[in-house]
């Protein structure tokens, strides 16, 4: 990936939006505010790096339609060099 | 037995009612038997789109009021063959009418027709739950746009409540253009976040205005992109495998070409 496509990735609208509404979207079937969501991740977070090696901000937190439920999508960046403690 | 489908988005402005007159006449000219149904009590506009509004006597207000028979309510198509509108009365307001009244319309309609079309008004309120409440299907109209996606999520899941199923997408007013620059999401975009499954593509096109203007539905002029996507919407749901075309960008041929073909 060279420096303009890096660069015209972050500035697209479209990709913005994608984004904007994913979170939305996650809000909005969880039905939660933004600071219990934040919470809520901090606490995985937290459980999970007992455990694990990672970035704090890398992780992300969606909830995704499965046919008539919704399965909690949690991504936690994984460290090759991080192994279980 | 036919099928009661309801069209509907959440959000207002996204093309439920030209899509509920576009495909009801598709499937028309398929041959199919189809009645559709404004579910917009106090704000009808199907009847106005279908180029039908001098010829509505009554609605399905005056067969709930039992002032008239649903057969004599239902107001023919001249231009198909077994294509009926059952307007939407303009003096009452939505929640004049009940759920379980709107069920027995639909209930009575689907022995005799192959197809039943409710165009829902926008709003979660009294209206849409109306709406749906004969439904067994459900078709979601939504722009490439956050708020319009974001509403359409909304309705998805309250349909998912209420046991309809399918529950199937149409993607409306596509620019491929506008994808292409990056400035509208796209269609796996849409896709991805919905998790439902996709009906279709309309394009961006402007003949819509025009079919509007004039009280005629887009499908009735063969060859713009706008009625094509209506047919093979309509040709997918009679059970014809129709592939969804990958949408090609405006240039400067094409451009040319829509030129020639506009009228």
């Amino acid at each position: 990936m060279d420096f303009k496509s890096i660069f015209s990735r972050k500035t697209k609208s479209s990709n913005i939006a994608t984004q904007r509404l994913k979170l939305i979207l996650t809000q909005d079937r969880f039905d939660v505010s933004e600071d219990s969501m934040k919470k809520l991740q901090f606490e995985l977070t937290e459980v999970l790096a007992k455990y694990f090696e990672f970035t704090m901000n890398s992780v992300s937190m969606s909830l995704k339609r499965e046919g008539n439920s919704y399965v909690l999508m949690a991504d936690f960046p994984y460290q090759e060099s991080s192994k279980l403690r | 037995m036919g099928k009661v489908i309801v069209i509907t988005s959440g959000k207002g402005g996204v093309g439920k009612t030209t899509s509920t007159a576009n495909i009801g006449t598709a499937l028309a000219l398929l041959g199919k038997t189809v009645v559709i149904i404004d579910a917009d009590v106090g704000l009808r506009n199907l009847d106005v789109v279908m180029g039908l509004e001098s010829r509505v006597v009554f609605t399905s207000m005056d067969v709930i009021e039992k002032k008239c028979d649903l057969e004599k309510a239902l107001v023919k198509d001249r231009r198909v063959e077994d294509l009926m509108l059952l307007a939407a009365s303009q003096r009452n307001r939505k929640d004049d009418i009940k759920p379980e009244q709107m069920q027995d319309i639909c209930e009575r309609l689907k022995v005799e027709y192959d197809f039943v079309l409710i165009d829902s008004p926008a709003g979660i309120e009294q209206g849409f739950h109306n709406a749906a409440a004969g439904a067994e299907e459900a078709i979601i109209i939504t722009t490439p746009d956050v708020s319009a996606i974001r509403d359409a999520d909304r309705i998805i899941g309250l349909l998912q409540n209420q046991d309809i199923n399918p529950i199937s997408l149409i993607l409306n007013r596509l620019s491929p253009t506008l994808v292409k620059k990056g400035n509208m999401i796209s269609k796996n975009d849409v896709l991805d976040i919905l998790n439902i499954d996709l009906l279709g593509i309309v394009p961006e096109d402007e003949g819509v205005i025009a079919s509007t203007n004039r009280g005629v539905p887009l499908v009735h002029n063969d060859g713009s992109p706008g009625a094509e996507a209506y047919m093979r919407i309509a040709r997918r749901m009679t059970g014809q495998r129709v592939p969804i075309p990958e949408m090609r960008e405006d240039n400067f041929f094409s451009n040319i070409l829509n030129w020639f073909s506009r009228k």
